[in-house]
């Protein structure tokens, strides 16, 4: 069958697709060692501009800023997510309604969510800052890591917890030494998808951090350098971003697989 | 002496159902027990009430004369051996049977040499560093023995402990676990709805009837001295012949008189009922004629299936490997006798 016309037209289209997702992707990171700073020209290759970005404090400011803001969001949200999950999963009744609260932030627009939270901390007259960013990305990263951990909940055998009773562990003893080894790859898992997810949310920490540069974050760092064209600087940067996403991204899906096999 | 466990008129309900409804037992130090029934007849809600899962609604539950009927699960010298062995899947075999005794805050030393001596009892050593997805069926029904064992309980709880297991496995399984029980000398409580296992393995048997107690006794008893019809059912092979009772027997619809020894209805609709292996051919104090409908060899015996007028169902019986070599063939007129004491009445 490959050799039949059908055939090759169907992998021409899979490859325009590809082509279609992937080269913008790898042009940017081409550009990111071109040692011209123009888009237009190829003059060799140079790591000139990934030095460049480590000298300029703006850059490194609001790398500090996200970072501050995906540990922290990604923290409470791995804390309250996990606890929520298994909440719900002890519940007796299931209510339907409980759940749509639960997984609407997952759904919801961002820019939505956006100006709810901005009215919201306007009408509580809460000073804005990194801190409201943090508290605006535990809300929908908290939906997240409740849904990776439930997945593994529902193949979860609780048999084992009235084993461990059985076996004479208090209750305490026995979340600290069953319950949560085993659904650790799970809570982990969740944890990094919300750093990811942190990491480049824009809209959300755009509406949040209020006015002034403290509390820049890199998504709003790149908007506002790209105003001024797209510099060979913000390529390199993109290429950093999306390589740290990809490594996240990849470890939690393979500590997915691996609870979801065993 | 006095019992270990003692059940008291232990009720317990879901809802509208009552799963466990008014069963006391006493249970002997050291006996190996059964508790048998067919499926949803209340076996694991009361063995889940030994280890303190379930609360009764009524009733209690006495181990070594003192009341623990509400006393939590992890603070009862009792354990549960599960259906689905609920292994730890994070943990190595050796962790696993080290878990219950780590809890009890032994000594690093005596942990070791516990959990190596019980690995050594079921064959288990050198798989100790394994974890339990990397065991067959058997091996983790071994672990899961040896993680309950290991706490030297008072009682140790067995729910349908070769549940999961092939046929083979299951036979040499159930030689092992008596065994083992003799050699620990720890009371068990096994549930089982194979009455063959039960009648292997314990040394007394509890029928359960949709939550009430049948018949207690020894496998002999339950076999040989049925007490119901269901427990005559229930247990192995049985001829039922319906019937009239009277003073010494019963009427069969066709005219015919079967002698019954012992006692039991003496009016009234009744069934006569008789093993299979009783029945000889030739005529006995009781004595039926039929045409052979159906042969069939299982090794050690051969049963054939006999339509007789007294009865709308053929009559069973089972000759031995020596009688069989004379045995009639399919459409012969036979005899069948057997002997008034091998016969047993219950009411219809
Ligand atoms: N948690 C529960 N909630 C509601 N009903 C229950 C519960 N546990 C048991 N039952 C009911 O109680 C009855 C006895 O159940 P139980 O599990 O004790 O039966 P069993 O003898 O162990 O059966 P099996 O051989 O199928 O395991 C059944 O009718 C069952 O549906
Ligand atoms: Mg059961």
């Amino acid at each position: 069958m490959p050799d039949s016309g059908a055939g090759r037209l169907v992998l021409l289209i899979l490859a325009a697709v590809f082509a279609f997702l992937y080269v913008p992707i790898a042009v940017l990171v081409g550009l990111s060692f071109n040692a011209s700073g123009l888009p237009t020209a190829w003059t060799g290759f140079s790591t000139r501009w990934y030095a460049a970005l480590l000298q300029n404090g703006e850059i490194l400011g609001a790398a500090r800023n996200t970072l501050i803001v995906a540990a922290a969001s990604t923290a409470i949200a791995t804390l309250l997510g996990t606890a929520l999950a298994v909440g719900v999963e002890l519940r007796r009744r299931r209510s339907r309604g409980i759940e749509a609260l639960i997984f609407a932030p997952m759904i919801i627009p961002d820019i939505v969510l956006a100006i709810a939270l901005l009215s919201f901390f306007s009408l509580l007259r809460i000073p804005m800052g990194l801190h409201t960013i943090v508290m605006a990305h535990v809300v929908f990263n908290l939906a997240f890591v409740c849904a990776v951990v439930r997945a593994r909940l529902k193949s979860f055998d609780w048999s084992i917890v009235e084993a461990s009773s059985d076996l004479g562990a208090s209750l305490v003893t026995t979340w600290v030494r069953v319950v949560l080894p085993v659904i650790a790859p799970a809570i982990v898992a969740g944890a990094l998808l919300a750093f990811t997810l942190s990491v480049d949310e824009f809209i959300i920490a755009f509406f949040t951090a209020g006015a002034g540069r403290a509390s820049i974050t890199l998504p709003m760092q790149v908007y506002a350098m790209i105003r001024f064209g797209v510099t060979p600087e913000i390529n390199a940067l993109a290429t950093l971003v999306m390589g740290a996403s990809l490594v996240a991204l990849a470890l939690a899906q393979r500590l997915n697989r691996r609870t979801l096999g065993a | 002496m006095r019992p270990v466990v003692e059940i008291e008129g232990v009720v317990r309900r879901f809802g509208s159902v009552t799963a466990v409804d008014g069963v006391s037992l006493a249970i002997a130090e050291g006996a190996f027990f059964a508790l048998l029934g067919a499926s949803g007849s209340g076996k694991t809600t009361l063995l889940r009430m030994l280890a303190g899962f379930e609360m009764p609604d009524a009733g209690r539950i006495l181990l070594d004369g003192a009341d623990i009927t509400r006393t939590p699960p992890n603070r009862r010298p009792v354990n549960l051996m599960f259906q689905s062995y609920a292994l730890f899947p994070h943990m190595t075999v050796a962790q696993n049977v080290a878990y219950g005794l780590e809890m009890e805050r032994r000594p690093r030393a005596e942990i070791r040499a516990r959990v190596a001596e019980m690995l050594e009892t079921v064959q288990l050593l050198p798989l100790a560093g394994r974890r339990p997805d990397q065991l067959s069926g058997g091996q983790r029904q071994r672990v899961a023995l040896a993680r309950a064992l290991v706490k030297r309980p008072r009682v140790l709880l067995l729910d349908e402990p070769l549940g999961a297991l092939d046929a083979k496995l299951r036979g040499q399984m159930q030689l092992e676990l008596k065994r083992l029980q003799h050699e620990v000398g720890i009371t068990f409580i096994v549930v089982t709805h194979d009455q063959d296992e039960a009648l292997v393995m314990a040394d007394r048997i509890a029928i359960l009837r949709a939550g009430r107690l049948e018949q207690v006794g020894t496998p002999r008893e339950v076999y040989e001295s049925p007490a119901t019809r269901y427990a005559a059912d229930f247990i192995g092979q049985m001829n039922f012949l319906p019937g009239h009772a009277l003073p010494g027997g019963l009427r069969l619809p066709d005219g015919g008189l079967v002698r019954v020894a012992g006692e039991g209805p003496v009016q009234g609709e009744a069934v006569a009922a008789v093993r299979p292996e009783r029945i000889r051919l030739g005529p006995g104090e009781n004595t039926l004629t039929g045409t052979v409908r159906a042969l069939a060899y299982h090794g050690l015996d051969l049963q054939l299936q006999v339509e007789t007028p007294a009865a709308a169902e053929p009559v069973t019986l089972r000759l031995t490997a020596g009688e069989a070599e004379t045995a009639p063939g399919i459409g012969e007129r036979v005899t069948l006798g057997w002997a008034a004491r091998d016969t047993r009445i219950f009411p219809a």
